[in-house]
């Protein structure tokens, strides 16, 4: 799959609409490598080439999406692609104008093409095995080229190819865990190596008898990776213009100004990392930067056009879905060294698990703790907590719970692999907070 | 090319290349309509078509997928697959024999009676746009919205030991819903819950006179939510309605019994289990009255099938009998691995991910009460219906559900209704405080689309029935 072959490919099927039609291509194409590990040794291997194109086929304000799996046999897919355009021809009649229908516009023309340096495939199994042989590892490996595309009849032609790797992976002793995780520009054996040692390091640290914490409000600091989790959490709808005006809006009350976050909590789509394609699916190129909560204040949601044209706003240039593609949490002014000082007695968290909404009218979510997670006492670690269930409010745990955050970020790529590999990043600091409610 | 010429011809030329090969397609077409206050929100599709190339070397399975359904695109597939399989082989986790990969043939076609090809996306639009209007019954109805997903799936899958079997499936995943707001509240309520609502089925699900029906009640309840008391905070006892059984039995009940969670493959992802091998044949899970089953047999269950994806003949199976733990959620691959017995239960989302053990049809037996009977033992309790929250810790222990609409049980009798009900407990307690469950006749049948799981991530479709159940002493809390 490369460029020319949708070139040769769009030209053709444009070729094919009558004067009142549009059509749009958005491609997601991949030729992915999965190794998948359990005890340090491959439990699956899985190579995959996927290139799944949508067509999105308008006429007098209606509009069909209509996506199917490229053979790269011109041919057959251009057959494939005329019967889905004939099909919409007779279906999309017989329905209504949509409320957000968007005119197709020329969103201009752009390559981006990365490249990194890694290991040949074949060779992972044997250096991640070798490299853990005195660990008890599982994770996934996952690398290889990955394309957006997004093309349309009036003109419009983008294309993006990144070629990335990420090692995910945790470390085990009995049911004590440690996480690690591994991704650069260039492979190189001695960081990676380092990495897997501050992993293994981790875990060893977790050898003190386990504390069992009772439920109860805690200071606690959240590591990068946990404040990550929340973010994600946030990311699924909090952000999105659509579900405030459609009534799903956790954070409809910051919207509203009668409650507010802290003032050290700033948030916003930083295009900037440089780790995710510019433009959505429809072609627009966002600003590089747009502000969605600045100084505990909601500045933006997130606004899709289509959202914008629903409800007469105006559009910032977001996905369909409204997510952020690229956040950032803006950094505070806590020492990595004065951590565990500042915390004096609580609870230090490196992961969080499985969040979810508890009450989203009133933005509370519970989750559990996970990994290596310590009982702080006057700044020392005690010892590795039991697990424990957490719910609690974005308005404590970014208002008025939040001390501060870690002067120090780390930039997380998105390693969501569900149907196809997601693409996009996100920067976070360490998040130090007191009161915060643990439940069970 | 069509999808069986190509698997045939194309099968002939590798099934020899390696100690077992075994190629399985999919072809699976979905059409995905969202109407919201009776204007298309979404009206979209998607043909996945693929193919899943399983590979054995020196007794480790390797897999390479394309959607490049050429001889070229084949051939490029299977040698990267080979080449991986080659690499990986030499640092396997465990080494399988080809019994893993029973030489199975025969064909399944879930229940149906107007398949459906039959129904055009217009006629689906109509009904979606029919009930979306019902369901915004007054200005407070801010969001109505009727969504369906109807799925016609192909699988067929060929092995170089003889396997030869054809599965096709009909799916409706259809979702109702009101969103009501009046001043800071908001309020929604749905048909069984967000996705709760799929069959296995054909075009006569869409029946609209039993659907308008539905709607009515729906948007009547969530105007009614909107001054309701929020749940009292207390222990008390606690019914929950089948359809939020669907998501206990499937948080607190399936994920822990799969085996290869179990085995610590999905440590770094979902996370292991409190189960361990030894607790098999012997763990009190719950009150004795507990009967749960695996069964992919059941006619129109969102997760029937005749074969699991490596050919595992299905058949109904007790996981847990008189509330004692009896077998576990293992493939063919798992059960050698672990030594344990297991199911028919090697899944895939589709031919672009490995099959792992995976739920199908979890669901648990009726018991001897009435609904009337279960609400006059109660004193003072709540009853939950509809999921809409959900979390759990990653060995399954902690858990803490939401639903959508309660109501309060004082003195044996339904009192006032409850928005914002929730509940927490730990797995085996909750289980062991079971007091009663109501008759075979008041068993519903529900499911998911979207079970996650797997490294790389994986969605499933799962069935799960239960009847209304009853529980001692739970913590409930409200908004
Ligand atoms: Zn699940």
């Amino acid at each position: 799959m490369d460029k020319s072959y949708l070139k040769k490919f769009s030209e053709n099927i444009f070729k094919q609409l009558t004067a009142d039609e549009d059509l749009g291509l958005f491609l997601h194409s991949e030729d992915s490598l999965f190794l998948r590990f359990n005890g340090s040794k491959v439990r699956q291997n899985t190579t995959v080439s996927q290139h799944e194109l949508t067509l999105t086929y308008q006429t007098n304000h209606k509009v069909i999406n209509m996506a199917f799996n490229l053979t790269l046999d011109l041919d057959s897919d251009l057959n494939t692609a005329t019967k889905k355009i004939a099909q919409a021809r007779i279906d999309l009649p017989l329905t209504d104008e949509s409320p957000k229908f968007v005119e197709m516009t020329n969103n201009g023309q752009s390559e981006t093409y990365k490249k990194i340096e890694r290991p040949q495939d074949s060779e992972i199994p044997k250096i991640i095995s070798d490299l853990f042989s005195d660990s008890d590892l599982a994770g996934l490996w996952c690398s290889g080229p990955l394309r957006r595309a997004s093309i349309n009849s009036k003109g419009q032609f983008h294309y993006f190819e990144s070629d990335y790797f990420f090692f995910d992976y945790s470390l085990y002793n009995g049911p004590k865990a440690a996480k690690g995780f591994y991704s650069d520009e260039i492979f190189n054996h001695d960081k990676f190596t380092a990495k897997a040692n501050d992993t293994k390091n981790k875990l060893s640290l977790l050898q003190k008898p386990t504390v069992s914490v009772p439920r109860g409000q805690y200071r606690v600091y959240l590591e990068p990776m946990a404040v990550a989790e929340i973010l994600g959490t946030m990311s699924w709808g909090a952000l999105s213009q659509a579900s405030y005006n459609q009534g799903r809006a956790p954070l409809k009350k910051l919207k509203e100004n009668e409650l507010s976050l802290s003032e050290k909590f700033t948030l916003l789509e930083n295009f900037n990392l440089g780790l995710s394609p510019l433009f959505n699916a429809i072609g627009e190129i966002s600003k590089p930067e747009i502000m969605l909560i600045q100084n505990g204040k909601l500045e933006n949601f997130l606004t899709s056009t289509a959202t914008a044209k629903e409800y007469t706003l105006i559009s910032n240039q977001a996905s369909s879905g409204e997510s952020p593609r690229s956040p950032e949490v803006r950094a505070g002014t806590l020492n990595q060294n004065e951590i565990l000082k500042k915390l004096g007695t609580g609870l230090y968290l490196s992961n969080l698990h499985y969040i979810n909404w508890s009450d989203l009218q009133t933005a509370r979510m519970t989750g559990m703790t996970r990994f290596a997670c310590f009982w702080v006492e006057n700044g020392e670690i005690v010892g590795p907590i039991n697990d424990l269930r957490f719910d609690e409010t974005i308005y404590k745990i970014f208002g008025e719970g939040l001390i501060d955050f870690s002067n120090e970020q780390e930039i997380f790529v998105d390693t969501s692999t569900y149907m196809k590999r997601s693409i996009g990043a996100l920067k976070v600091p360490g998040a130090l907070i007191e009161n915060f409610n643990f439940v069970l | 090319m069509q999808t069986e010429n190509i698997l045939d011809t194309e099968f002939k030329k590798y099934k020899s290349s390696a100690d077992f090969v075994a190629f399985k397609t999919i072809h699976e077409h979905t059409r995905d309509l969202s109407v919201r206050n009776g204007k298309p929100d979404d009206i979209s599709s998607f043909d996945d078509q693929g193919l899943l190339i399983e590979i054995m070397r020196d007794g480790h399975i390797g897999y390479g997928a394309t959607c490049e359904m050429t001889s070229d695109g084949i051939k490029s597939a299977f040698s990267k697959a080979l080449q991986m399989t080659e690499a990986s082989q030499k640092k396997s986790v465990h080494k399988f024999t080809d019994h893993i990969r029973p030489p199975s043939r025969g064909e399944f076609i879930s229940a149906r009676q107007k398949p459906l090809d039959q129904i055009s996306t217009a006629e689906i639009y109509d009904f979606l746009k029919k009930t979306s209007q019902k369901l915004k019954s007054s200005d407070q109805i801010i969001t109505a919205a009727s969504d369906a997903m109807v799925i016609e799936c192909d699988q067929r899958y060929l092995s170089s030991n003889g396997a030869d079997f054809h599965q096709n499936f009909n799916i409706i995943v259809n979702s109702l819903s009101s969103t009501a707001q009046s001043g800071s509240e908001t309020q929604t309520r749905s048909l069984h819950g967000g996705r709760g609502n799929c069959l296995q089925i054909g075009a006569e699900h869409f029946n609209l006179d039993v659907a308008l029906r539905d709607c009515e009640t729906i948007s009547h309840e969530a105007i009614e939510l909107l001054s309701a008391e929020n749940c009292p905070t207390e222990t008390c006892d606690l019914i929950l309605a089948p359809d939020q059984m669907l998501l206990q039995i499937h948080e607190s009940i399936g994920h822990p019994l799969e085996l290869d969670r179990i085995l610590g493959d999905e440590r770094n992802f979902a996370g292991w289990s409190f189960v361990q091998p030894a607790d098999f044949g012997k763990l009190q899970y719950g009150h004795p009255m507990m009967n749960v089953i695996f069964d992919p047999t059941v006619s129109n269950e969102m997760a029937s099938f005749k074969f699991d994806e490596i050919g595992n003949p299905a058949e109904k199976k007790y996981l847990i009998q008189n509330g004692i733990l009896k077998a576990g959620l293992g493939s063919l691959e798992s059960q050698a691995r672990s030594g344990l017995s297991g199911v028919a239960n090697a899944r895939s989302s589709s031919w672009n991910r490995a099959p792992i053990d995976r739920m199908a049809n979890i669901n648990l037996e009726g018991g001897d009460l009435t609904l009337e009977e279960m609400i006059s033992k109660v004193s003072r309790g709540v009853i939950m219906f509809a999921n809409r929250s959900w979390s759990i810790d990653d060995y399954r222990r902690k858990f803490q559900f939401g639903c959508e609409y309660g109501k309060l049980i004082e003195n044996g009798k339904l009192t006032k209704t409850l928005k914002n009900p929730n509940y927490r407990s730990v797995t085996i307690p909750f289980w062991n405080s079971l007091a009663g469950l109501t008759k075979p006749n008041t068993v519903e049948t529900y499911g998911s689309p979207y079970c996650g799981k797997g490294e790389p991530s994986q969605i499933i479709r799962v069935g799960h029935s239960s009847p209304y159940a009853l529980f001692k002493n739970i913590e409930v809390f409200g908004g």
